[in-house]
């Protein structure tokens, strides 16, 4: 079927076709935090087709209306434009549907696939499905299986109306566990029916670096070892574990952090321009620069102790709920990284991931080497290396540092910074992470999800780090507030470099 | 919401550097700190006192969501020889304490000082910026070689199709769009922007796709009265509709109620089956129902903002010409004819 090409040229220029979006864990608080409040979004912004149907699906025993209800209070509250218009939600929620089951019951699928079946009709869905597994992995295995059975996935091969599997991170604990559940998803879905949600990739200044890097003449030529000295890539967040104390507590910030979402960036930062600005042209690079990956040999770890975030006291990680009063799981990890390849040979990536640091800021900065002379040098003057700094959240933006001359009669030197942010020049805030990746799966484009060969080769990488710290003792203490271990800056220090405060 | 540094009057050669030191004085006695921002060069044209300061307002606050470098000329043929210039800056608040503010020029020129305002623009754009010149009131077809002086740097031409008087206007703004770089942009083109959403969402599920194929008629009832300028967006929907579909159906334009622009739309296809768009400002939405009933289609389409400011935002948020309405404008030129 040709597009309709009424749609060239609006804005709504990609509407997908309608199809049931069936969310697994529907009571969860993703599902009221993130997912509904998203695609209600979606359909305030008119990029949800007519007759788009969402079914949840949970063990609680509630009706449609009930359903809806909950899912209203939930858009009140998270969704990013509020207040909630009521045209808009009228309409919305006429395709919001609910399915009670546990997710071990056959008996249930059977419902839900009858269901489906008569919004096919009813409401020309026309068999395209989308299962958004918003449940812990460990329900993976039982939902896969089941769908299996009732013949509620079509495979790619027999052509007509798609199904696809949106998986949420964790993807795995180690290689091992990853391997085990990537292999649950293709015993019953091909990988380019899988969409690994890491919803970094859905922030628009995570998508502005390939605009940055490969749409401008001026920055690609610079961007390898030639011209760049060194890259920090932080993550930096001020909260501790929340209410998240007990999946927390059995991952660490390296799991949790690190193995996606800084990996990811660190891929997008140093990968080759793609051929094309497609799914697997793009994941073949990314996945290139993670098998470029050297094996771990510099590494720290921390954990916060007591200590004062923002003006108030925070507690030690000991003292948070759900934790184990005598863990040594890290909050805090910084790693020197480098990649093998023609491009980056000996520039170091530092990396590092940490919680009640002093703010929430996530941020790459590339450092240039120095001028090659030093002309001004010999005046005593302290000459500072060219920094491009991206800023990935919060006030999302791109700065560049260099030196100027100071005004007046004697020759001195101070950096200065162009800068460029999102909302003073746009004057729009971004749209969420998750109204775009749910978008992109609906439009059936893979670019911004991990394939399996990237889980795989990120914790292939990272496993013997993970092996090494659970043979080591305590982490490095390094109280709430601060910006890691003593440590992490030795870790740097040392090369004759310092962290960036971003 | 837009806060005018008060207004100075400024020597016309030295409006740039009277404008560095604006900023420096908004540097030193701000309390918060101020960014100077700019997307746009926009030009506002105007005829009199009354329009410059409409041109004044309305771009004040388009400022707030497309940072520019505001230029409002008010030009006066026929006043005694004068020349006189103003500066501010708009600013707006935005996360964090932080201000943005974008730079407004007022230049008013009247006798034969009005040819030194191309010049003296031309000399005020931000380089390496687009440009966007806003013609309020009746296009230049008499003063055609000061107009071609003063648009020769414009990227875009904005106006207000709502405001011609005949199928001249419409020629004139299709011979720039043939002959010169300068993009058309008409404000009546963003009114219609929902009612191109809300069709195109009509025609998104794969059956009524195929619909468009067979659409027979076209009728489309519009307020505000019969005149050229009242039809006029009834008149580029169904050009844009003829354009995107290829096929040209017949079409009628009904004139219905006092309200602008356009309050229903009807088509009917070979099967005589019709499909209803009809708007309902109360709910702020645009309804469209096949076959004349309510259906499981629940096409609904959030009705946008028609305040002059938004409507060129939304001109200027598209950073290229807009190649469709390009296409439309063709055709409706054609079948005013």
């Amino acid at each position: 079927m040709q597009s309709n090409p009424l749609r060239e040229g609006l804005e709504q220029e990609r509407v997908p076709d309608a199809s049931c979006l069936v969310i697994f864990g529907a009571s969860g608080d993703l599902t009221q935090r993130k997912l509904i409040p998203g695609l209600y979004s979606l359909a305030h912004e008119g990029l949800l087709p007519p007759g788009q149907t969402i079914v949840g699906f949970a063990r609680a025993e509630i009706s449609d209306e009930q359903f809806r209800a909950n899912m209203r209070k939930a858009c009140d509250e998270h969704a990013r434009t509020r207040p909630v218009d009521d045209a808009v939600w009228e309409t919305f929620a006429k395709g919001l549907f609910y399915v009670q089951g546990e997710f071990a019951d056959g008996a249930a699928y059977v419902r839900l696939r009858e269901r489906l079946e008569e919004f096919d009709r009813s409401r020309g869905t026309e068999g395209r499905r989308i299962y958004y597994l918003a449940v812990p992995p460990d329900f993976f295995d039982d939902i896969a299986r089941h769908l299996g059975a009732e013949k509620m996935v079509r495979s790619p091969d027999e052509g007509g109306p798609y199904t696809r599997v949106i998986i949420e991170k964790p993807f795995g604990h180690d290689h091992e566990s990853a391997r085990a559940l990537n292999q649950i998803a293709v015993s019953v879905f091909r990988e380019r029916q899988v969409f690994r949600i890491d919803h970094y990739l859905g922030k628009e200044t995570v998508q502005n670096l390939l605009v940055l890097r490969f749409a401008n003449g001026l920055f690609e030529p610079f961007w390898n070892r030639q011209y760049i000295d060194h890259i920090q890539l932080t993550v930096a967040e001020s909260i501790g574990v929340e209410k998240r104390g007990n999946y927390f507590d059995n991952a660490g910030i390296a799991r949790d952090i690190i193995q996606n979402h800084l990996l990811q960036l660190v891929s997008l930062v140093a990968m080759e321009p793609p051929v094309a600005f497609e799914a697997d042209a793009v994941r073949d690079e990314k996945v290139k620069v993670l098998r470029a990956l050297r094996p771990i040999s510099e590494a720290v770890r921390g954990q916060y102790v007591a200590g004062s975030v923002l003006g108030e006291d925070a507690p030690g990680y000991r003292q948070e709920e759900k934790v184990r009063p005598d863990s040594r799981t890290e909050t805090y990890a910084a790693v020197k990284v480098f990649l093998d390849n023609w491009r980056w040979a000996d520039v170091p990536f530092y990396i590092r991931a940490g919680k009640r640091l002093p703010k929430r800021v996530t941020d790459i900065s590339i450092h240039f080497r120095p001028a090659p002379t030093p002309l001004f040098s010999r005046l005593g003057l302290k000459m500072n290396a060219n920094v491009l700094a991206i800023r990935i959240q919060p006030d999302e933006g791109i700065s560049l540092k260099f030196d100027s001359k100071l005004p007046g009669p004697n020759v001195r030197t101070a950096p200065v910074t162009m800068e460029f942010r999102y909302a003073t020049s746009f004057g729009a805030e971004p749209p969420e992470a998750y109204e775009r990746l749910l978008l992109e799966t609906m439009l059936g484009d893979a670019t911004l999800f991990a394939r399996r060969d990237e889980i795989e080769t990120a914790w292939a990488w990272l496993d013997p780090l993970l092996r090494q710290w659970e043979k080591d003792g305590d982490p490095e203490p390094y109280p709430a507030g601060t910006w890691g271990p003593e440590a992490a800056d030795a870790l740097i220090e040392k090369d004759g470099r310092k962290w960036r405060r971003p | 919401m837009a806060t005018p540094v008060e207004d100075l009057r400024v020597d016309v050669a030295s409006i740039e550097k009277q404008l560095a030191d604006l900023w420096r004085a908004e540097k030193h006695d701000g309390e918060k700190a101020v960014t100077k921002a700019a997307l746009w060069n926009v030009v506002a044209h105007t005829w009199s006192s009354e329009q410059h300061a409409y041109a004044t307002d309305i771009l004040a606050r388009a400022s707030a969501a497309v940072p520019q470098r505001t230029i409002v000329v008010q030009a006066d043929p026929a006043g005694s020889a004068n020349i006189a210039s103003w500066i501010s800056a708009n600013c707006h608040l935005i996360g964090g304490g932080r201000q943005v503010c974008a730079e407004e020029v007022s230049i008013m020129a009247a006798g034969d000082h009005v040819h030194h305002v191309a010049p003296l623009v031309s000399a005020l754009l931000l380089p390496d910026m687009p440009v966007a010149v806003w013609w309020i009131g009746d296009l230049p077809r008499d003063t055609h070689e000061y107009a071609e002086t003063l648009l020769e740097p414009a990227d875009r031409l904005i106006y207000d199709s709502s405001f011609f008087d005949g199928v001249a206007d419409l020629d004139l703004i299709c011979r720039i769009a043939e002959q010169t770089t300068t993009a058309p942009a008409d404000l009546n083109w963003a009114r219609i922007e929902e009612w191109r959403a809300a069709t195109a969402s009509l025609f998104d599920p794969p059956a009524m796709r195929q619909r468009l194929e067979s659409i027979r008629t076209v009728r489309v009832y519009s307020g505000g009265g019969d005149s050229f300028g009242a039809t006029s967006e009834a008149l580029l929907y169904v050009a844009w509709l003829q354009a995107q579909t290829g096929r040209e159906p017949r079409h009628e334009f009904i004139p219905e109620g006092n309200d602008d622009g356009i309050i229903a739309v009807e088509i009917q296809f070979n099967d005589f089956a019709i499909a209803v768009l009809r708007g309902d400002r109360e709910r702020g939405v645009v309804v469209a129902n096949s076959d004349g009933s309510e259906t499981a289609l629940d096409c609904v389409t959030r009705s946008l903002a028609r305040k002059p400011e938004d409507l060129i935002v939304r001109l200027l948020k598209r950073p290229e010409a807009d190649r469709v309405y390009l296409k439309s404008l063709r055709i409706a030129r054609r079948l005013a004819s």
